[in-house]
């Protein structure tokens, strides 16, 4: 019982550094950008999620019309009908465990809904509303 | 300055170390294949189609029929490179992958298999409420019915349509 706590810790102490990382990339690159910028909110994150928009192909979508906003839920994507596995890492072990796919997400998803790459504020805000919510 | 040449130093050997693993995780460029390609859709064996067809799909990754599927730039060169190596007019193909590469005219330009004149007669009798049911959601998912397609084998004993059975001509 020991070990398997033991190991959940380092579990999960591992899957937050990379995203740590990542955020204060982002954070930095926000400041850069703006000297206004404080810190990552989880409300702009949520609208930036739930909001829709004319994406790719001219329909009105938001990432919650793949995803969900039950995060321990699977998803399907809307045109593909690709099943989408939960955005929970809590879930999905293998979710925002990877620097390279959760950059390669994050431009695709961008440009699927908002036909235009996120800037580093909107990436960081929306990543911190997907790990407020584990 | 000493400390500054060993923290340098260490710097790195850290990062050529993650380099390193990132390129070694992935020893061949079919293992990439299957990670970048084959993660939304199967991984349509690259000798289905010609090189023309293989550019234009490469060069168009940001409109990758209507999602975004481009990734990290040297991978997608490594994998453009492993689908004109393999590709119908690059080498000998067998089977009904043959079969299929030969009915595509040197004029036309397929961007999906499923555009191959062959692949539309051989398909063409599959009743249409077999396509659109949830198990196998459109025609470009081979592996629904085609149930070692993964392996390349499309014959017909192969076949098993969900909630139609087998499939003899």
């Amino acid at each position: 019982m020991k070990l398997i706590a033991l190991l959940l810790l380092a579990f999960s102490l591992s899957y937050s550094s990379v995203v740590t990382d990542y955020l204060n990339t982002l954070a930095s690159e926000a400041k850069r950008v703006s000297s206004d910028f404080k810190i990552f909110d989880k409300e702009r994150g949520k609208n930036l999620f739930v909001s829709k928009h004319i994406g790719k192909k001219g329909k009105l979508v938001s990432c919650v019309s793949c995803h969900t906003n039950n995060f321990s839920q699977r998803g399907e994507h809307i045109l593909t009908g690709k099943i989408i596995e939960p955005l929970s890492p809590r879930v999905n072990p293998e979710r925002l465990s990877e620097l390279r796919t959760i950059k390669k997400w994050l431009k695709r998803n961008f440009k699927d809904v908002y036909r235009r790459e996120g800037t580093a504020l909107e990436k960081g805000d929306v990543l911190t509303y997907i790990i407020s919510k584990d | 300055m000493k400390k500054f040449i060993f923290t340098s130093i260490l710097l790195g050997i850290s990062l050529f170390a993650s380099d390193y693993k990132d390129t070694k995780s992935y020893s061949s460029q079919n293992d990439l294949y299957v990670k970048e390609c084959a993660s939304c859709h199967m991984g349509f064996q690259a000798e289905f189609l010609p090189k023309r067809s293989w550019n234009k799909i490469m060069d168009s990754l940001d409109n990758h029929f209507g999602v975004d599927a481009t990734f990290d730039k040297n991978d997608e060169n490594a994998i453009r490179k492993h689908l004109l190596k393999n590709a119908s007019d690059s080498k000998r193909v067998y089977r009904e992958i043959r079969v299929f590469s030969d009915s595509i005219s040197k004029y036309s330009t397929p961007l999906s298999i499923s555009k191959i004149p062959k692949f539309k007669k051989e398909h063409r009798e599959v009743p249409k409420r077999a396509i659109i049911q949830k198990e196998l959601k459109s025609i470009s998912n081979c592996m629904a019915c085609h149930t070692d397609a993964k392996d390349a084998l499309y014959n017909e004993r192969n076949i098993l349509i969900p909630n139609f059975g087998r499939w003899n001509d």
